[in-house]
């Protein structure tokens, strides 16, 4: 049982030893890889994404080499959770683990193996979010905390927060209408699509607003000037990369 | 009531799960669908409704597994969690419902062989028990054991080795052959260990599959048993109104052999309460 495998992500090598996995179970990720890792967190309209899109055009002109992975993208998982969402088969539970199937895939074959070998990883939602979602689904706070046990912890998670009313405003120029799961109808909150993504968005944000001292977010003011909110993700995550050594420059 | 192993899910009600749990455990090969083929038949002639399932027959990711487990790509976090999904999502939407519905569900394997697994690709055991905690405790879990040495010529006169039974994704050996007795073992061990802790009913699978079937048949037949003594209150009910001869108002004729059993009855708290209600003495204790 002491060999492992090599794994080729992208344009990396990587050697995983098999037995490493139980005691980063226990330990709730690495802190000691190469690579660093940031995510970005907050409820849909926050604009996490404009900013996590404009970081990583910053970070590959400084050269950095960069990956960046989002929420629910699992080649391997994803047609499973289509299908759960599609025939709204999924409930508070089997949506937990579905998310958590797709997120398992992301970490062992791209997140981990990345960050071992010293690749910036950028993701676009993180555990957080399943903590929000599921909660607020009515799973078990601790059970969800524990099933991501095997998430590596970021070196920064930048929670974009906004009121409500400021989010809805700009999800409802947006776009037409609100689908099953996101505005949370399949949990009972109200008929109506608009009403029940706003009861479903305000516990995501009570579940968000605990988790900035449990887990030590770092809160964006996402009310501000988009160029403002840049300039102060770039300083922090500048600061994260300096210390860092081993990182891999693009080829 | 039924419990599960510590956690509930959300809408989980477990009060009126009236139907019977039955798990049919024991690593690949021990002959759990052949005892299940056998057991659905004989439960259905006794009158019983009965639902079977397994691994991967849910209709959420049951295909999602299948099609990951044709690829190279399969991760050991991913594959304990997708099984996970599908474990849920046919405990939620299948065996809930049916024994909700009074049905005995039998199910081929459980979340031992899905913890036992998980633990043998080297996931933490605690982690793996922890998302198994909403599981219903079931009325019984039959383990079909078989050691190694018995189950390498029941896989290659039949199937032959397959990739996933032989732990290709865990283990470095030389080839399928050695690699299915380090898996195997590897799982027999855990399984083992899994059995104390939830207590298992351990059967030799390696005997005659008439023989197993008749020990199981042996055995089930005592949980239904059980079952009518210790739920059957209306039939208990009848029988004490019939021995104080009247039930809500109206005259029991009794029959014959019940009348001189009367006294057996009067210690019974349902018959006491009915013969007081009717205005009759209680019988002495004879």
């Amino acid at each position: 049982m002491n060999t492992g495998s090599n794994m080729r992500i992208g344009p990396f090598e990587v050697f995983y030893p098999i037995e490493e996995s139980a005691p980063r179970l226990r330990h709730n990720g690495d802190p000691s890889l190469p690579g660093r890792l940031f995510v970005v967190e907050g409820i849909d309209g926050s604009g996490k994404s404009t900013q996590l899109s404009l970081l990583h055009k910053w970070l590959e002109s400084k050269g950095y080499g960069v990956v960046f992975s989002q929420w629910n993208s699992s080649e391997l998982v994803k047609d499973t959770t289509k299908l759960g969402k599609k025939k709204k088969m999924l409930t508070p539970a089997t949506f937990s683990l579905i998310h958590a199937t797709d997120f398992a895939d992301r970490i062992e074959r791209s997140i981990l193996p990345l960050l071992k070998a010293g690749a910036v990883v950028l993701c676009d939602r993180y555990i957080y979010t399943a903590f929000a979602r599921d909660v607020a689904r009515g799973m078990d706070r601790q059970w969800v905390r524990d099933l991501y046990g095997f998430a590596a912890k970021p070196a920064v998670a930048f929670y974009f927060r906004v009121p409500l009313e400021t989010a809805i405003g700009r999800l409802v120029t947006g776009r037409d209408g609100f689908k099953f799961y996101e505005a949370g109808l399949d949990i009972g909150l109200s008929d109506d699509p608009t009403e029940s993504f706003r009861l479903f968005q305000g516990r995501i944000v009570d579940e968000y607003e605990k988790m900035i001292p449990e887990f030590g977010l770092t809160v964006v003011d996402a009310t501000l000037p988009v160029e403002v909110q840049q300039a102060q993700v770039r300083q922090i995550v500048r600061t994260h990369l300096e210390r860092a050594k081993e990182l891999r420059v693009r080829p | 009531m039924r419990q599960t192993y510590g956690k509930l899910l959300p809408g989980m009600k477990l009060s009126d799960l009236a139907g019977k749990l039955i798990v049919v455990e024991g690593t690949d090969g021990a002959g759990r669908s052949t005892q299940i083929n056998m057991l659905r038949p004989w439960l259905e002639e006794l009158g019983h409704a009965v639902l079977d399932t397994g691994m991967t027959r849910s209709l959420l990711a049951g295909e999602g597994i299948r099609r990951a487990k044709e690829g190279n790509n399969l991760g050991r976090v991913t594959q304990s969690l997708f099984y996970a999904t599908d474990f849920v999502d046919r405990l939620e939407n299948e065996m809930i419902p049916a024994l909700r519905a009074g049905f005995i569900v039998l199910t081929d394997r459980y979340i031992y062989s899905l913890m036992a697994r998980a633990i043998v690709r080297g996931m933490d055991a605690g982690w793996i028990r922890g998302i198994y905690s909403a599981a219903l405790v079931p009325d019984a879990v039959f383990y079909l054991r078989l050691d190694v040495e018995q189950l390498i010529p029941r896989v290659i006169f039949s199937r032959g080795f397959d990739y996933w039974e032989s732990g290709m994704d865990v283990f470095p050996g030389q080839d399928m052959y050695e690699n299915f007795r380090s898996y195997q073992a590897a799982l027999l061990a855990e399984f083992d260990r899994l059995s104390v802790e939830f207590n298992f009913e351990t059967l030799d699978a390696s005997a005659d599959a008439k023989l197993v079937f008749a020990q199981l048949q042996a055995k089930v037949q005592r949980i239904l048993d059980r079952d009518s003594k210790k739920t059957s209150f209306t039939k208990v009910y009848d029988q004490a109104a019939a021995a104080a001869g009247t039930y809500g108002g109206h005259p029991v004729t009794l029959p014959r052999e019940t009348t001189s059993k009367q006294s057996d009855w009067a210690f019974h708290p349902v018959a006491a309460n009915l013969f007081r209600e009717n205005g009759r003495n209680i019988p002495e204790h004879t």
